[in-house]
């Protein structure tokens, strides 16, 4: 049998629209600071690290340069990867499977606030030679997609909005979240258009924040920590990048990357093994889109589903109990490291109001964003 | 998060401003060269693999399913298509408004499995539905420069 591995200690910052009084290096050592502590560890007594770092978003040419020293990890073994804070997670994970070491850290961060053209650097994500060209926002390809889903699914516009609801309403009673704000279906259906049918309210707005874990093989996680959340599956898929090929109406890469951690994990019905989940919304139709995917919902039932409370608090599957990305705010490749916290935080019962009832599995989703079609997956038990 | 002291301004706060200076050339490939230069005849290309029975659109020199070579597997595919999917875009590549809005959408192009992202013209956005019948409008042929850009948009087939 496979050796079992556990999150023993995780930090965060919170997230902040804004963070002018700290650097991003200070950001990520707080986080440090704040798991080392709860893990009742040291840096010495790390094996290996793995950071996040896209060298666009962070403002460097060589981002993963400028990641050891704030987290301890100077002279020590670390790398970089490009992509989700989940693809990390899996990353050490396997180090640990590997026996390259007991204990391991992972690190995220977000300091969107420091990128003054943040439009221009996504949309320079977009293909130069086929889509480039037009000039095109990048929240064009999100309006389109949308369009696409409620096509195939007959998801209503109402439905869709019931997701922003819901998710800023969560991140009011969530200490963590920089965007709650108590609205009704009409603000959102009457709010600016952006790309038809997208509106302003249905893009999760940014923010800055770092997270970072600490991963211990069983015997060590069991004398590190009296809660540890044991990793029982991980996934990660990506479809095909062109726009012209790829499907518009599925999230394809999602339910990929769901099966190979529901397989790892031993899962059959995820909507009956599993509790709860934080998935990625940072359009709110993505989160039904990602539930259908993730087959916890049929297709075209994820919008009917939230339309009753289904998915709220309390409901029978509650998605994005902390606020979401629209809640919270979208993290770029944070975003995975901000789903696994807030499933970590409510399998130890540490979320306060918005802390569920009797959880014991819950699931974390991200998505990298437009214009990618790369997901990766995290299922979770205490 | 720490806060020394307090500010009353957030410009009072130590920051400094960079900037990265980024220009580059793509280039387009060899089926992009031939993408493009039939672009500049008026026609749309793609490459079809035999073995998957697909037709890529835009072309490519390989199979992302079975990862033939296709480089000898080109294939004229038509100026139709279908709308797969189409927005109106109400705001600019770097976030600004738009002075009036854009039709953008994903054309199928009959009998293949790929297409392009274009805009659409000649028509209302009240009028435009997944599945409508369009086709491509091309630059004079003067114009022509060999890019994406020298099909003007795509418009409804009468």
């Amino acid at each position: 049998m496979s050796k079992r591995v556990a999150i023993v200690g995780i930090g965060t910052t919170g997230f902040r629209a804004t963070t002018p009084d700290v650097s991003y290096r200070e950001l990520t050592y707080e986080a440090a600071t704040k798991a080392y502590l709860e893990a009742g560890i040291e840096p010495k007594d790390v094996d290996a690290f793995v950071a996040t770092s896209e060298d666009f978003l962070e403002g460097y040419s060589i981002a993963d340069e400028y990641c050891p020293d704030q987290l301890g990890a100077v002279l020590k073994p670390i790398y970089s990867i490009t992509g989700d804070v989940i693809h990390s997670l899996a990353s050490a994970y396997m180090m640990i499977l590997s026996g390259i070491g007991n204990i391991m850290v992972v690190q995220g961060l977000s300091k969107a606030s420091n990128m003054l053209t943040l439009s221009d650097m996504v949309t320079f994500a977009m293909d130069p030679i086929y889509n480039r060209p037009l000039k095109e926002s990048p929240h064009a390809v999100a309006g389109m997609e949308m369009a696409r889903y409620m096509y195939e699914t007959g998801t209503t516009r109402e439905q869709i909005a019931k997701v922003v609801v819901k998710n800023k309403r969560n991140a009011l009673t969530n200490d963590l979240a920089a965007h709650g704000v108590l609205i009704d279906l009409d603000y959102v259906l009457n709010s600016e258009v952006v790309s038809y049918p997208l509106t302003q309210m249905d893009i999760s707005p940014h923010s800055d924040g770092a997270v970072v874990m600490v991963l211990a093989e069983e015997e060590t996680a069991k004398a590190l920590s009296k809660k540890p959340i044991w990793i029982r599956g991980i996934g990660w898929c990506s479809d095909t990048p062109g726009l012209e090929t790829r499907n518009w109406g599925e999230a394809i890469y999602a339910q990929m990357a769901a099966d190979m951690a529901y397989k790892m994990a031993g899962i059959r019905y995820p909507r009956k093994e599993i509790n709860f989940a934080e998935i990625n919304d940072e359009f709110s139709y993505k989160e039904l889109q990602h539930l259908e995917a993730m087959r916890i919902c049929k297709k075209g039932e994820a919008g009917p589903l939230t339309e009753i409370g289904g998915t709220e608090i309390g409901g029978e599957f509650p998605v994005n109990p902390s606020g979401g990305c629209l809640g919270v705010g979208n993290l770029f490749e944070l975003n995975g490291g901000h789903t696994v916290l807030e499933v970590v935080r409510q399998l130890r019962g540490e979320t306060g109001k918005n802390q569920l009832k009797n959880v014991t599995t819950g699931l974390a989703q991200s998505w990298r964003g437009v214009p990618t079609t790369t997901g990766t997956v995290a299922i979770l038990s205490n | 998060m720490a806060l020394i002291e307090r500010f009353q301004k957030t410009t009072d706060i130590g920051y400094w401003e960079g900037q990265i200076p980024m220009n580059y050339i793509y280039t387009v490939g060899r089926a992009g060269e031939k993408f493009f230069r039939e672009i500049m005849n008026g026609k749309i290309f793609g490459a079809k693999c035999d073995v998957c029975n697909i037709i890529y659109v835009p072309p490519r020199t390989y199979c992302e399913k079975c990862f033939a070579r296709l480089e000898d597997s080109y294939v004229e595919v038509g100026t139709k298509g279908t709308v797969h999917t189409f927005t109106q875009c109400y705001e600019t590549f770097d976030g600004m408004k738009k002075e009036a809005p854009s039709l953008v959408a994903v054309i199928r192009i009959d009998g293949t499995d790929g297409g392009l992202v274009h805009w659409l013209g000649e028509v209302d956005f009240k009028k435009v539905y997944i599945g409508m019948p369009v086709e491509a409008v091309f630059k004079a042929k003067k114009d022509r420069e060999g890019s994406i850009l020298d099909i003007k948009y795509f418009k409804p087939t009468k």
